[in-house]
């Protein structure tokens, strides 16, 4: 697909056609949830009729993912220093969570956190909407610890010594040189990871979760024409990843100071 | 220029660093032996030695980016030690100047230049810049400031790094071999910076190859041979008719 950002005027400096394609995506994002029922009425039966409950479907994936997807960038900022950490029993708890979570199924976790969680721990007794959420938001971290992990380590060892050596602390040597570097770095395999969590929210329809899988399921189920439904099921999906990656790809031309992308 | 002209302004015969039987090893390799010296304030030493002989390792313990595995090295009252704000404080008294520039490639110029002013001195952004164009106006890069380290050459990059550590108005520059990573046509740029630096009155410590450096700005030359100082003596006396047998040696490769 090519980098909406070629749309702009050529006068536009890179960090505006930046954010001129983020504003864009949000926007045709929020149209899309919003409006989308409209389209999809026109639709012959079966879609038509169910439009509606295609536009809410689609509406809790967006959530999951976007609920998950900011957690799990944070869980992987954390569980990334924890691995990376001088302090042995941060790199412990690190790595053991990032071994469990890679080392078993998504569809287990997220059965676990809804069926297993609170049976361990009555408190934790959370909703379909909730659990899933908590699932993924781990699941993602993991994947994005590794990443940001990598990212990490590639920024040269040059860089921290002249942040140090001008008498910045450890917190702003991390915030202002080593973590806007990794970050960069980090951005194409975490891209991939988030786009991987859009369609892994499917999952989450294990456990009622009413989402697009579930919608397209329940619709199948109770018409008998699998044909249109996955079709506009796998067309919304693809729908949701495209205006994410023309958010990811702004994102990366933003941070590319150097000119390196074509 | 009144950046400069707020460098402190201690006699010139007050040592700044002392340094007291250091000792460093990485692993079975001991780099640096029972090393004692001291740095006055408005010196400019060149610290001259061969590969390996310990003369980085030197330069980095007197900011701990290197650790010393035994004796005392005090900065302007400061011992080097692991206290975290003793070090920051330190550091931030003490500019370095690295062989490979190490610029923040995601920054411009002037935010490489204020960044350390606004954070660590919490000065505001628009006194920062304003000390940092006057800065790279210093260095001859005032054009630049809005540019990105990887448009600008070699030679252009180190001078941003000398102004990005004039920046924090440090007691005194420590220089890592400062052109060697350089072209040798832009060796001189670099050179005419510190001359001028040198000049105002700044305490500097360079690990160096260049010897017209060392032979016309330096003060005195402390040479190095496996990790101990084997001598200290002004340039004069150093370039000059050499009796010491290791040092003639080291002269006669520089000089093929």
């Amino acid at each position: 697909m090519t980098a909406a950002l070629q749309v702009w005027p050529a006068g536009w400096s890179r960090q505006l056609r930046s954010s001129a394609t983020m504003a864009a995506a949000g926007v045709v994002l929020v149209l899309l949830l919003w409006l989308m029922a409209i389209p999809l009425a026109l639709a012959p039966e079966p879609i038509g009729n169910n439009a509606q409950y295609f536009a809410e479907g689609t509406r809790v994936t967006v959530q999951l993912t976007l609920v998950a997807g900011v957690s799990g960038v944070l869980i992987g900022v954390l569980a990334a220093l924890g691995k990376t950490s001088k302090v042995a029993v941060f790199r412990w708890v690190a790595g053991i969570y990032i071994w469990v979570i890679r080392g078993t199924p998504l569809l287990v976790q997220v059965l676990f956190v809804y069926f297993a969680l609170p049976a361990l721990i009555p408190a934790l007794k959370l909703g379909d909407f909730a659990s899933a959420c908590l699932a993924l938001s781990f699941n993602a971290g993991a994947y994005n610890a590794e990443a940001i992990r990598a990212g990490l380590l590639a920024v040269p060892r040059g860089q921290i010594e002249a942040a140090r050596s001008l008498g910045l602390s450890p917190w702003f040597t991390f915030i202002d040189v080593t973590f806007p570097q990794a970050f960069k770095i980090s951005l194409p395999p975490l891209v991939n990871n988030i786009v991987a969590l859009l369609k892994d929210s499917s999952l989450a329809y294990a456990i009622g979760v009413v989402e697009l899988t579930n919608v397209g399921n329940r619709i199948q189920a109770a018409t008998f024409q699998p044909l249109p439904i996955l079709l506009t099921t796998a067309t919304i999906y693809l729908l949701l990843t495209s205006v994410m990656t023309q958010v990811s790809d702004a994102v990366e031309r933003r941070f590319d100071v150097e000119g390196k992308l074509a | 220029m009144s950046v400069l002209a707020a460098l402190p302004t201690t006699s010139a015969s007050s040592p700044l660093i002392t340094v007291e039987k250091v000792n460093k090893h990485f692993g079975a390799a001991h780099v640096l032996r029972d090393v004692c010296t001291h740095f006055n304030a408005g010196q400019v030493t060149a610290i001259l030695g061969a590969s390996g002989s310990g003369k980085s390792t030197l330069l980095r313990t007197l900011n701990r980016l290197e650790k010393h595995d035994s004796g005392r090295i005090v900065v302007d009252g400061i011992e080097v030690c692991d206290d975290l704000k003793q070090l920051d404080a330190l550091r931030a008294e003490v500019g370095m100047v690295f062989q490979q520039f190490n610029l923040f490639p995601h920054l411009t110029v002037l935010e490489n230049v204020t960044l350390a002013p606004r954070r660590v001195r919490k000065t505001p952004r628009a006194e920062a810049e304003a000390k940092a164009m006057e800065l790279l106006d210093r260095v001859g890069l005032a054009a630049h400031a809005h540019k990105h380290p990887f448009a600008l050459s070699g030679g252009q990059q180190q001078r941003v790094a000398i102004a990005r550590s004039l920046a924090m108005a440090p007691r005194v520059l420590l220089f890592d071999e400062p052109t060697s990573a350089l072209d040798p046509e832009m060796v001189k740029e670099v050179l005419d910076v510190m001359k001028q630096l040198a000049a105002m009155g700044m305490t500097m410590i360079v690990v160096t190859h260049e010897m017209g450096f060392a032979r016309e700005v330096a003060g005195r030359v402390l040479f190095l041979d496996q990790g101990c100082v084997a001598a200290d003596e002004p340039p004069e006396q150093f370039f000059g008719a050499q009796t010491n047998e290791r040092i003639r040696a080291f002269l006669g490769q520089i000089q093929k």
